[in-house]
């Protein structure tokens, strides 16, 4: 918030507001909590299935059926059956999952991956969904300043109210309760 | 028959033709009977188009295998079930089922309102024929359902050819729900263009006051409702038909179904703040615009082939089409906004940010980022090709990981918002109302996770479903309790009578209880668990409590289809629990294998058998189990939903003082002085409907 709008701040607003963050802070420090001991009490070495499982999610199945490699039950998948041993295969090997993914995309390229390879264009991918709530909160930021700001200078100006602008006052605020 | 549907279907067009033009010309020239003519050719619309469709469900009624659509969907052992909903199987019917829905709500909008709103309904009738001459189109000259087979004979005469057989219906929509799936959705799709008609016609005749917006809030529920049950039976059948343990695989026709949704909640949410405060009216008219827009966009994803997908029944080149039509409806829209900005001018100023509007606001800023990141995800690929010249895919680890945090957050708000006061919330507001819930909902918490409760996701997911069911909870003892204190009745009674004075809140709630159901059902899904082992006879298979025995395997054959079926039975700690059948059909005209899912489904746990068909290894048959914890919460969270949308559509009861008929009294009680009993006797209370 500028300086300039603070004025029109009323003191048990900021008050409220100051108890909400610590309310979102408070939150958000338990996921923390929650987040650092999961990983702190999950195994450093998963099983090796867990693992292929978990990989098998990461690959959509190259017979075109668009399912994710484990998803893929089609009877008689000439593909699927193949690329899950491939991956019980690389992991007996001692292969690292990206190797193991970098394996499948030379293979059957980059469509392969479930998720857009995090390089060049396609980081966009990721960057977009993230930048843009960003973007939409600062605009929405800025349409709320304006409106305060708009709302306190008219408030100062002591415009006059009609009386039919004051009726509907009224009216509204008799319907205000209903939700 | 296939000539009267033809014809039938020629009309409808030039009927709206006419009232598109009609209308136009009906609201330059405001001449009563312009105007209506041009709602009756409107209406008479839907008498033609629902011809049309009862000669094609006659056509696949009786097997007629001259026509092309009912060839290809179609087969003579198929159940009239089946024939029935073969209707919209493919592209041709179904968007001849697209235009008979929107038919429907064309009629019922232009009955309805025949003796209201002269100023409006012309544009809205208007707006109404104009997507049906488009949809009309389509059916009539590029992709008509009524095309005849063609063969020549050894003259080289064509004439029309007969088959004796048909391709059938695709397995895959060989299931019941595949009878209601589709209409329900499309009902949600097409619903969508009435309150579209309504915001367009508004802005472009600058209707006065508030009005428009109460009836565009009304349509729009009824086609949220829809899209609600439409997006839960599509999920239902993926997760009972497809066979590969979930319900939600974030494919583009799923997503195309979801966008609508989310913007039509935004509205539902937002649509508030204009009609108590005259705020966000800008923001209002362009969501109900862009919500009927990914109604259509999303209509061409599932038609054009422009994304891949499990679900694309029906692609075709038709893609072009509907990019031409939603350039004329981005447009018109745009020039509409344009030119009429000044009439969606702000009433009011936010007043503070601890407010209902401010909460509002947040909510329709997540919900348009959770729509964003599902449209950015779907069309993705595609732009990356353009740029890059090599093909990617986006799949479900993509988009959960971006809508996870996006949906909890929007569950935290549920709880959040509906206990804001409008204008400004005061501190002992904020406390009354969420301290106790907030400390039960991390108490709650803790347990789950002094329990060994490791998913962090799930965890928070708890945390706020507690939460915001507290914060329902107490929405309504509060209210009920001052209802039962001051009518004396009970407490239960006193609930039902809260919830009937004001639907529109309480059906609110009931819906974001509903909605806390789905994401408890969805939390499950961390707690998923398979096995796949090949089974001969004997053999037996563990998974969570339950051991599986395989105890017999045999053949089942009809007209329709051959089935291998394996039959199971289930042990838990050593006792018998059920047996199960899960089943590989061949599929005989279609020559398509499909598995058949055996569900066992409970409020804690679904266990899910497949039959995949004989291991090319072992030559056993395979089964696949899966333990999916909670599933059955989101189809219950789905009916809770929609109970609470009727409801919310149900008009309020209002408390009435009624006097009660004076007893007749002689002539000496009357210059008797009154009693205190005759004196409170008059009045009593009843209760009527707006």
């Amino acid at each position: 918030m500028s300086d300039s709008d603070r004025p029109f701040l009323p003191e048990t607003e900021g008050c409220m507001i100051r108890v909400f963050g610590r309310l979102l802070g408070g939150a958000a420090l338990c996921v923390l909590l929650g987040a650092m001991s999961v990983a702190l009490t999950r195994p450093a070495h998963a099983q090796s299935t867990d693992r292929a499982k978990h990989l098998s999610q990461e690959l959509f199945c190259a017979c075109g059926c668009t399912e994710l490699l484990g998803a893929c039950n089609h009877v008689g998948c000439t593909y699927s059956h193949a690329m899950l041993q491939k991956i019980d295969e690389r992991i007996a090997r001692g292969d690292s999952d990206d190797v193991i993914l970098q394996s499948f995309v030379q293979e059957y390229g980059e469509k392969v991956l479930a998720e857009p390879p995090n390089k060049g264009f396609n980081r966009i991918a990721v960057i977009a969904p993230i930048l843009a709530p960003i973007v939409a909160l600062f605009i929405l930021w800025e349409v709320v300043r304006r409106w305060r700001h708009r709302a306190a200078v008219a408030g100062a100006g002591g415009a006059p109210v009609s009386p039919e602008l004051l009726a509907r006052a009224r009216n509204e605020s008799g319907k205000g309760s209903d939700e | 028959m296939d000539i009267v549907g033809s014809f039938a279907l020629l009309l409808a067009f030039l009927a709206a033709v006419y009232a598109f033009a009609g209308g136009i010309a009906a609201v330059i020239t405001r001449k009563p009977l312009l105007i209506k003519s041009a709602r009756n050719a409107g209406m008479a619309v839907f008498g033609l188009i629902t011809l049309a469709v009862a000669c094609l469900e006659y056509l696949f009624f009786t097997d007629n295998f001259s026509m092309a659509y009912v060839v290809a969907h179609s087969n003579r052992a198929l159940p009239p079930f089946y024939k029935f909903a073969a209707l919209w199987a493919g592209q041709e019917g179904s968007l001849l089922f697209w235009s008979w829905l929107l038919s429907i709500y064309a009629f019922w909008a232009l009955f309805l309102n025949r003796k209201k709103h002269p100023e409006l309904m012309p544009y809205v009738g208007a707006t109404l024929a104009g997507v049906q001459i488009f949809f009309l189109t389509l059916n009539n000259f590029v992709a008509t359902p009524f095309k005849v087979l063609a063969g020549a004979d050894s003259n080289g005469l064509v004439h029309v050819a007969r088959l004796s057989e048909g391709s059938g219906l695709n397995p895959l929509l060989q299931y019941y729900e595949m009878v209601i799936h589709p209409p329900m959705l499309y009902l949600g799709y097409t619903g969508f263009t009435v309150p579209f008609a309504f915001a367009l016609a508004a802005l472009l005749g600058r209707y006065p006051g508030e009005k428009w917006i109460h009836i565009t809030r009304r349509w729009t529920m009824v086609a949220w409702g829809f899209q609600t049950v439409g997006i839960l039976l599509g999920a239902h059948w993926a997760y009972a038909v497809l066979g590969w343990g979930g319900y939600w695989a974030w494919d583009p026709v799923e997503n195309a179904s979801l966008l609508p949704w989310i913007t039509g909640t935004a509205f539902l949410h937002s649509v508030m703040m204009q009609e108590k405060r005259g705020m966000m009216k800008v923001w209002n008219v362009w969501l109900v615009f862009v919500t009927f827009m990914l109604c259509i966009l999303g209509t061409m994803l599932t038609r054009s082939g422009v994304v891949s997908s499990v679900h694309a029944f029906a692609e075709s080149s038709i893609g072009g089409w509907f990019v031409g039509f939603l350039a004329i409806i981005f447009l018109v829209c745009l020039a509409a906004w344009y030119k009429n900005r000044d009439y969606l001018r702000s009433d009011n100023q936010l007043d503070s940010l601890v407010s209902r509007e401010s909460s509002f606001l947040f909510n329709n800023l997540v919900l348009l980022a959770a729509c964003f990141a599902v449209l950015w995800g779907t069309l993705f690929p595609v732009l990356s090709e353009w740029v890059t010249h090599s093909k990617i895919s986006v799949g479900p680890p993509f988009f959960n990981k971006v809508n996870i945090p996006i949906a909890l957050f929007l569950l935290f708000l549920t709880g959040v918002g509906p206990l804001l006061a409008w204008r400004k919330t005061s501190f002992d507001s904020l406390r009354r109302n969420f301290a106790w819930p907030l400390a039960v909902a991390v108490l709650a918490g803790a347990v789950a996770f002094a329990f060994g409760f490791r998913e962090v996701y799930a965890l928070v997911c708890l945390i706020l479903s507690v939460f915001v069911t507290l914060t329902i909870f107490f929405e309504f003892f509060r209210g009920a309790r001052v209802i039962a204190s001051r009518d004396g009745s009970n407490l239960l009674s006193a609930v039902g009578e809260l919830t009937m004075r004001n639907t529109r809140r309480y059906g609110g709630y009931i819906v974001h209880f509903g909605m806390v159901l789905i994401f408890i059902g969805i939390a499950g899904q961390a707690f998923n668990k398979d096995v796949q082992k090949d089974m001969g006879l004997g053999d037996t298979l563990s998974i969570g409590p339950f051991t599986i025995l395989c105890q017999n395997f045999d053949d089942v054959a009809n007209a329709n289809y051959e089935s291998e079926r394996a039959t199971l039975e289930v042990f838990r700690n050593g006792h018998s629990e059920m047996m199960l059948y899960p089943e590989h059909r061949l599929y005989l005209a279609s020559q398509v294998p499909e598995t058949m899912v055996a569900i066992e489904s409970s409020p804690l746990r679904d266990l899910y058998v497949v039959y995949e068909g004989r291991s090319p290894d072992t030559g056993k048959p395979s089964i696949h189990a899966h333990l999916n914890p909670l599933v059955k919460w989101i189809w219950f969270g789905g009916i809770v939903v929609v109970l609470g949308t009727g409801l919310a559509l149900m008009p309020n009861r209002r408390t009435a003082l009624v006097l009660r008929p004076v007893e007749q009294r002689s002539w000496g009680d009357a210059i008797a002085p009154e009693s205190p009993a005759a004196v409170r006797a008059p009045i009593r209370r009843t209760d009527s409907h707006e």
